[in-house]
C-alpha cells in the first residue's frame, strides 16, 4: 500500500513536467515491480531530447589525469531530420559531422532506452541489469538538473551517474563509475543555449562524416573467410547492428554501454595469450589464439569491464 | 557451470574474486569438469604469455589447497568484519590459491588441449608475439601478411599489452560510430578517438 502510493506519487510529480507517454509508465510500473518508473520516464526523454531538441553548447571530457578536452557540440533539427557536429576546440581540432539524420531513424541503443519500442520487448529491460535512483541534481552549465543514479546489478558494465536537463531532459554531464566507485571518465556541458544559430569562427583542421550504419542492413563488406560468432553475451546486450558472420567487427549494446569485437586472421601462428589496456572507461582487451588450427587475434574495444570484454572474446567460436 | 561460477572465476582470474566466491568455486572445482576445463582455458594463456614452462610434476594440489583453507576457521574474521573488509586483501588471498590450484588442474587437463598444448606454444616454428611493432611504426592491419614481423623477446605479456593498446587506437574510431549511434551521448563518444581520421 505504501510502495503504491509513493508511485502513484512520483508520477504525478513528474507528470507535471513530462507530457509525454504517460500511460506506457504507468503500464511498465505495473508490469515491472522493481523498476523505477520515474527514472525510465527520464531516461526515455533523454534518448528523445538528444534527437528532437536542438542545442548548442561546449563540453568538457575528462578521464583519468590528462588533460581536459574541450568541444563545441551543436545539434539542429530541420525537416524530419537533424544535423549535428561535435569540434575539438584543444588538441587536434578536428570536427565530426553527421547531416540529415532522419528522426524516425532509431538505433537499437535508444530503443532501449524507450518506453514502449519493440526492440525492447518488456518495458523492463534496462531495469533488469541496473538500479536506477532519481534524486536532485546539482547546476550545471547554469541549467536545474534532475539525477539519475544508475548501478549495474552486475559485475558486467559500469554504473553511471546521469544529470539531466529538467526541462528538456538532454543529457548535461555523465560520470562514469567503475568498481569501488573509481570515476572512470567524466562528460559535462559547460555552457548550454538552445535553438541559437552556432558560431563559425574556429579553425578546424580535419572533418570527419560519421558513419551511418543501418540496423536492418549490413553495409560493411564480408572481410574474412572465417564465419565466427559470440557465443556469450552479458545479459541485456543486443548487436548495434545486423554484419554477416564473417564481418571484421560486430558490435553490442545494454543501451547505456557499448563494445565491438573485432576478430583477424593471421596468417601465422601467434603465442596464445592475452593483454588489457584500458583509458577512461574504454577497455582494450586482445587475445591471441588458435581456433581449430586457424590464429586469431580477437580484440575487445568498448566501455564495459575488462571481465566482460574477456568473457566475450572467450566466447567467441566458429560457425559451421 | 552456472553463469555465477562462470562471473567468479574470471573475477577470480582479476585478482577481484571476494571471499566467498573463491569459497563457492573451491568447493565447485572438484565436481564440474566444465569448471575445471575453463579455469585450465583462462589460465594457458595467461601462464604461456608470462613465458612459464609447464613443467611441473602431475599432482592435482587443489584438494590440499581447498583443506588448507577450509583448515583455518579459528582464524576467520567474523561475517561482519569479512563482509566490511577491503577487497584487496581478499585479492591476495585469491591469487596465491589461483596459481596453486592451477599448478595442479592445468598438467591433468593441458595435453588434451590441442589449441594451447605444449607443441603449439614452444614449437621452433611459432612467432612469438612480436608482431607488434612497438618501435613506434602505424600500425596497420597489412602488417600481418606482408611486412615481416620483427621478434620481441621476451616479455610476451609487455608485448600483449601493446598490442591491445595498439588495437585500441586503430579500432577506436569504428566503434566510437557506433557508440555515438548507440549510447545517449550524441557524438561525443569520438572524444574518446586518440586521433580523428577521415
Amino acid at each position: 500500500m505504501i510502495r503504491y502510493r509513493n508511485r502513484a506519487g512520483a508520477l504525478r510529480r513528474i507528470a507535471a513536467v513530462i507530457a509525454v507517454a504517460f500511460a506506457p509508465a504507468v503500464t511498465a510500473a505495473a508490469q515491472c515491480p522493481e523498476a523505477d518508473a520515474e527514472a525510465m520516464q527520464w531516461l526515455d526523454k533523454m534518448s528523445r531530447s538528444v534527437h528532437q531538441v536542438s542545442y548548442h553548447g561546449v563540453v568538457t571530457y575528462q578521464r583519468d589525469g590528462q588533460d581536459m578536452q574541450v568541444m563545441q557540440v551543436s545539434h539542429s533539427v530541420g525537416d524530419g531530420s537533424s544535423s549535428e557536429q561535435l569540434t575539438q576546440l584543444t588538441g587536434q581540432g578536428a570536427q565530426v559531422v553527421r547531416v540529415d539524420h532522419p528522426l524516425d531513424c532509431v538505433h537499437p541503443g535508444h530503443k532501449l532506452l524507450r518506453l514502449g519500442e519493440p526492440a525492447q520487448g518488456d518495458y523492463c529491460g534496462l531495469a533488469r541489469h541496473y538500479r536506477f535512483r532519481v534524486t536532485d541534481g546539482d547546476r550545471v552549465a547554469g541549467r536545474k538538473a534532475v539525477r539519475v543514479l544508475i548501478t549495474p546489478r552486475d559485475m558486467y558494465r559500469f554504473g553511471y551517474i546521469m544529470d539531466l536537463d529538467r526541462k528538456t531532459g538532454l543529457l548535461l554531464k555523465t560520470t562514469t563509475v567503475g568498481r569501488g566507485n573509481q570515476v572512470l571518465e567524466k562528460f559535462q556541458f559547460a555552457e548550454l543555449s538552445f535553438n541559437k544559430p552556432v558560431p563559425d569562427s574556429v579553425d578546424i583542421n580535419l572533418v570527419h562524416q560519421a558513419q551511418h550504419p543501418v540496423p536492418s542492413a549490413s553495409a560493411q563488406p564480408a572481410t574474412l573467410s572465417l564465419a565466427w560468432q559470440v557465443g556469450w553475451l552479458p545479459q541485456g546486450f543486443m548487436a548495434t547492428d545486423s554484419q554477416p558472420a564473417n564481418a571484421g567487427r560486430k558490435t553490442f549494446t545494454d543501451g547505456l554501454a557499448v563494445f565491438s569485437v573485432f576478430v583477424e586472421e593471421l596468417d601465422r601462428e601467434i603465442r596464445p595469450g592475452e593483454g588489457m589496456f584500458r583509458e577512461g572507461s574504454t577497455t582494450s582487451y586482445s587475445r591471441g589464439l588458435s581456433l581449430e588450427g586457424a590464429p586469431l587475434l580477437i580484440t575487445v574495444v568498448g566501455e564495459v569491464p575488462v571481465n566482460t570484454a574477456r568473457m566475450v572474446a572467450d566466447s567467441v567460436d566458429r560457425v559451421r | 557451470m552456472s553463469e555465477q561460477l562462470r562471473e567468479s572465476l574470471s573475477a577470480l582470474m582479476d585478482d577481484e574474486a571476494s571471499e566467498l566466491e573463491l569459497q563457492r568455486l573451491l568447493k565447485q572445482l572438484g565436481n564440474d569438469a566444465e569448471l575445471r576445463a575453463t579455469w585450465v582455458r583462462y589460465n594457458n594463456a595467461r601462464a604461456v604469455m608470462s613465458g612459464q614452462e609447464i613443467s611441473h610434476p602431475q599432482v592435482d594440489i587443489s584438494a590440499r589447497v581447498r583443506q588448507a583453507i577450509d583448515g583455518t576457521p579459528a582464524e576467520s574474521p567474523s561475517l561482519r568484519e569479512r563482509l566490511f573488509r577491503p577487497l584487496a586483501s581478499f585479492a591476495v588471498a585469491a591469487s596465491v590459491a589461483a596459481t596453486v590450484v592451477i599448478g595442479g588442474q592445468q598438467l591433468a587437463q593441458l595435453s588434451g588441449d590441442e589449441a594451447f598444448s605444449n607443441g603449439t606454444v614452444a614449437a621452433g616454428g611459432v612467432s612469438p608475439v612480436g608482431m607488434v611493432n612497438s618501435l613506434g611504426a602505424t600500425t596497420v592491419q597489412a602488417s600481418y601478411g606482408t611486412q615481416s614481423v620483427p621478434t620481441l623477446q621476451p616479455a610476451a605479456r609487455t608485448a600483449y599489452r601493446e598490442l591491445a593498446r595498439q588495437r585500441m587506437e586503430m579500432y577506436m574510431q569504428e566503434h566510437a560510430e557506433h557508440a555515438a549511434l548507440n549510447s545517449p551521448h550524441g557524438l561525443i563518444p569520438f572524444a574518446r578517438v586518440t586521433e580523428i581520421r577521415e
